[in-house]
């Protein structure tokens, strides 16, 4: 492991250690009122979504060490744990979540872990990057040799210098979208770097009114041995 | 008495407050292993890895030679992905990660592991 890796992974656990402290203060919390247990689910749920983006920073690192094995995995139980994990932040931001699942391929090659991670990072960034009352879209559809899952939004359009490292298949470092406020890129810069260990090709579709972030992920052929 | 070994002030106290009346923190694995030494032999111990001065395994090695600690139960409460490490050896029976872990699961290995 290089001195710039270990830096980061020193970092990371310090970050990780007061937000950790966070969230275990807000959950100490007993006996609180309505009002106040909204405010203390808030805070709970803020520590827990950046410990997240801690961890998958953390991973992010630990690619290179490989060990993250590729296997057969399903696409809907991990769209639907996900889903399960976010739907109250959704609720509490005012955003309704529209899901589709239309594909008949069910197994996909990947990491279970960053898959996770993937679906999770596009639909954090669509749940911050929709107007308020708008919804966010997931999305997975069969494409010829692999299933697309995609996430789409109603916010600000993708920057076109963003949109074509996207279609480059990967983003470099976390970039700044400076059409999308209060954006560190750092969910899309995870999920790039998830998507392209797992040989997956990832992209960004513009609309006037949003932005489409999908994965392409190959097509497990275990099914057809049967 | 239940022992909680951990350098940063306000997690100690978040783990003692879901104990209850019978814990004791300390700052680092010297001070609590001083008050073992001076005869008071903890029921359980909740334990950091990361310490100031000696870390968590070292006392844990500590804690294992002596007859009378050998068997007090341990868990590790950290930040660090410890994997699938079997610590069983060390006495410890349940490892806690501080970003997951609810005061219920503290209250949980009280009532579980204190003898």
């Amino acid at each position: 492991m290089d001195a710039e890796v270990d830096g980061i992974l020193i970092a990371a656990h310090e970050l990780k250690a007061p937000l950790a402290v966070l969230r275990q203060l807000a959950l100490s919390f007993e006996g609180v009122g309505e009002k106040d247990e909204r405010i203390r689910g808030e805070m709970v749920s803020v520590s827990e979504r950046a410990i997240k983006q801690v961890n998958d920073l953390t991973k992010v690192r630990r690619l290179e060490d490989g060990l993250f094995t590729m296997e057969p995995v399903a696409v809907r139980p991990i769209c639907d744990d996900v889903i399960k994990e976010l739907s109250y932040l959704f609720r509490f931001n005012k955003r309704e979540l529209f899901i589709k699942y239309s594909n008949r391929s069910q197994l996909v090659v990947a990491n279970r872990e960053l898959l996770r991670g993937v679906i999770y990072n596009f639909l954090l960034n669509a749940m911050h990057y929709s107007g308020a009352e708008t919804r966010s879209e997931l999305i997975v559809c069969d494409k010829s040799d692999h299933v697309r899952v995609s996430v789409r939004d109603y916010g600000p359009a993708l920057p076109v210098d963003v949109w074509r490292e996207m279609k480059r298949g990967f983003i470099e470092k976390p970039t700044s979208i400076a059409m999308r406020p209060g954006s560190s890129g750092l969910g899309l810069f995870i999920a790039t770097r998830f998507s392209r260990y797992m040989n997956a090709e990832v992209g960004a579709v513009r609309h006037r009114d949003g932005t489409s972030f999908y994965v392409d992920l190959p097509k497990s052929r275990q099914a057809s041995l049967f | 008495m239940i022992f909680v070994i951990d350098d940063d002030e306000i997690m100690a106290e978040c783990i003692a407050g879901a104990i209850g009346k019978n814990a004791k923190i300390f700052s680092n694995a010297i001070e609590a292993m001083n008050e073992i030494s001076a005869g008071e032999l903890p029921d359980m111990i909740f334990l950091d890895i990361l310490l100031d001065g000696p870390d968590g395994f070292t006392l844990l090695n500590e804690l294992i030679s002596y007859d009378d600690t050998a068997k007090i139960p341990i868990v590790i409460v950290t930040s660090l992905d410890l994997g699938d490490k079997d610590l069983s050896v060390y006495g410890v029976k349940k490892v806690l990660l501080k970003d997951e872990m609810t005061p219920n699961d503290i209250k949980n290995c009280v009532s579980e592991y204190a003898k």
